[in-house]
């Protein structure tokens, strides 16, 4: 437990002192600011538009849900950009250059780096996510009143656990290639897959890519927890079972 | 039109505020060390203030060299 | 006098290139090891054998009694290890390195205050307070000593601890070795054979997968013998005269005055001795030339 702790702390003073917590705060603190921003913006700019013959574009000003709609795209595209970029080099890193080797020598187990970069990047995705989210929810406050907003905390929680997902992927990956290109091939393979698979309608319900952007759906009341339940389900099993095999590879991989 | 722009302000000036303050910091950076792990001093430079955000972001993840000069 | 470290019939192949034949040795307590082999020999993979990084084919190892295993081991509570080129995060100092290193090793903070003060003067890095990643090698190899060392262990395991650096870190890091080994046992790799005399007591040779030459390392000498007699006189002409004396075949390296006599018999030299009396020649200088570690390395891989 002594070590664990001790490797989370150098997991958070790495994250700080590779400036990865600051890039992350403010990606997240800008996208919060941006997502009811852009919402403002469009029927502005787009009103009084001259569609040709005479039509004038009328299109009507912007509401909270179009606020929380750009919130979900700014976050489940951009957002998880940054968040990949960011945590690309979790595991790869420090297997390519070898910073592993002290400690394990000294025997701090296997399991325990896993789990500790688990937990610092989980803290550090939970915070920005939630940054960005009170950020949205100010700005979305006082340009426009929050009404009513129906199943809140399983819209959010959705993307949160979608980012969760993909930090487990990149942890799995750089262990397995020991560089940062697994990690990101990882991400990048799992997230084109499941946007393949999203072609056929029907499995939507169940692809956790569904978790990523569409929750906005469940605010406007336009559907309903149960279409999104399994797909969530089927992510928190997918987070276990990316992270048991992450376990299983590093116990068996010779350094 | 005023009074549009004016509505905007409590939103763009904190959104200014990070933009420039990531900007600044990632100069600061570039220019208080001398290797990078791609590219050089000018690049980044050029990269951190043309690109808003994701160039400052680019730096800071994957530019900044491993290294570190004394401080 | 126990053994810290029994290797038993050590194996290891990757994929088809099989590096380690078939190992098997013992570090006594209290010994600095030597572990000679060229480049590629197999030094690093039977370290990391050792410490439980590396899965062997097959054989065992026992450090202080217990069995290694691979994966996690217990047993690298007894063992400080120092890799060939140590790997350190940049942006931490010193001081806040080793004292990751030493809550991980389990140890209570004052302990851990104390070792690292210790460690950072012993290793001369007592006042540097910049971050590591502005290190020079032979600041990281030290600091590298100072990390293996900080729990105590009864095992230090280096490898090639002194191949990447200048004349005077060389010194440096064996002369660290040199005085950690009054409490802790020393085994380490190199392909430099006069690091090998300056500090060991005990050596074994690598070549080709198998150890083939083992032991003390002044019983190794011992039983090899002297390999010759070096003999120099004041004057060319007694230099002349003892060269008729002496079958030609063993003798080797003239100078004007000096001339070396291959011969491993042990009672040659008194017979010389006799010989030179005999024939009122006087040497100024008569030496017996004891083997070095290169000599006994060239033998044992010839």
């Amino acid at each position: 437990m002594k070590a664990f702790s001790s490797f989370l702390g150098k997991e958070f003073q790495e994250s700080l002192r590779t400036y990865r917590a600051l890039i992350m705060i403010a990606a997240f603190v800008a996208l919060g600011v941006l997502s009811p921003l852009l919402a403002k913006m469009v029927p502005d700019l787009l009103n009084g538009t001259d569609m040709g013959g005479g039509a004038i574009l009328r299109v009507p000003a912007a509401t909270a849900l179009d606020s929380w709609g750009q919130f979900f795209k700014n976050i489940s595209q951009l957002g998880v950009l940054v968040l990949v970029i960011v945590d690309c080099g979790i595991t790869g890193t420090e297997l390519a250059r070898g910073t592993l080797t002290n400690f394990l020598a000294k025997g701090l187990s296997r399991s325990t780096v896993i789990w500790a970069k688990f937990v610092a990047a989980s803290v550090v995705w939970t915070l920005c996510y939630v940054l960005a989210l009170l950020v949205t929810w100010g700005y979305t406050w006082y340009f426009w009143g929050n009404g009513p907003l129906p199943h809140a905390f399983l819209a959010f929680a959705c993307l949160w656990v979608f980012g969760e997902f993909l930090i487990a992927l990149l942890i799995l990956g750089g262990i397995i290639q020991a560089n940062i290109y697994g990690a990101l091939l990882a991400a990048a393979a799992v997230i084109i897959v499941l946007n393949l698979v999203n072609i056929a309608p029907q499995a939507a319900k169940y692809n956790p890519i569904t978790l990523a952007g569409g929750t906005v759906n469940l605010l406007s009341g336009q559907n309903s927890p149960g279409d999104y339940l399994p797909a969530l389900w089927i992510c928190l099993a997918a987070i276990v079972a990316v992270m048991a095999a992450a376990l299983a590879v590093f116990d068996r991989k010779q350094l | 039109m005023t009074d549009q722009l004016r509505s905007y302000l409590p939103i763009i000036i904190p959104l200014a505020i990070i933009e420039v303050g990531l900007m600044v910091a990632a100069l600061i950076h570039i220019f208080s060390h001398k290797k990078y792990r791609f590219g050089n001093r000018w690049v980044w430079v050029v990269i951190s203030v043309l690109f808003n955000l994701i160039g400052p972001i680019l730096y800071f993840a994957v530019g900044r060299g491993e290294t570190q000069d004394d401080e | 006098m126990t053994d810290v470290l029994r290797v038993e019939n050590l194996a290891k192949s990757f994929g088809k290139t099989t590096v380690i034949t078939d190992i098997s040795l013992s570090v006594p307590a209290g010994s600095v090891f030597g572990f000679i082999g060229e480049n590629g020999a197999g030094k690093t993979t039977t370290m990391k054998m050792i410490l439980g990084l590396l899965k062997p084919d097959s054989g065992s190892v026992l450090v202080c009694g217990e069995k290694v295993r691979f994966g996690m081991t217990k047993t690298n509570r007894f063992v400080g290890y120092l890799p060939d080129v140590p790997q350190f995060y940049s942006y931490m100092r010193p001081q806040e390195y080793l004292r990751l290193c030493g809550q991980i090793a389990g140890m209570s903070t004052q302990d851990i205050a104390r070792r690292s003060t210790e460690l950072l003067e012993m290793v001369g890095l007592a006042k540097v307070s910049k971050k590591i990643g502005s290190f020079s090698r032979g600041m990281r190899q030290r600091l590298g000593v100072a990390q293996a060392l900080i729990h105590s262990p009864q095992l230090l395991i280096c490898d090639e601890p002194t191949s990447a650096l200048d004349p005077v870190g060389r010194k440096e890091v064996l002369d660290l070795l040199h005085q950690i080994s009054a409490d802790t046992t020393v085994l380490f790799s190199t392909h430099v054979l006069s690091d090998v005399e300056r500090i060991c007591d005990r050596a074994a040779v690598l070549h080709h997968g198998t150890i083939v030459l083992d032991g003390n390392l002044a019983d190794l000498k011992a039983r090899h013998g002297s390999t010759g007699l070096r003999v120099e006189f004041s004057h060319p002409d007694d230099l002349a005269r003892f060269c008729a004396l002496i079958p030609s075949g063993l003798l080797a390296d003239p100078t004007d005055t000096e001339i070396t006599v291959r011969t491993t018999d042990p009672k040659a030299d008194l017979a010389i001795l006799h010989l030179l009396a005999e024939h009122d020649i006087l040497p100024v200088r008569f030496e017996v030339l004891a083997p070095s570690v290169e000599n006994l390395f060239l033998e044992a891989v010839a």
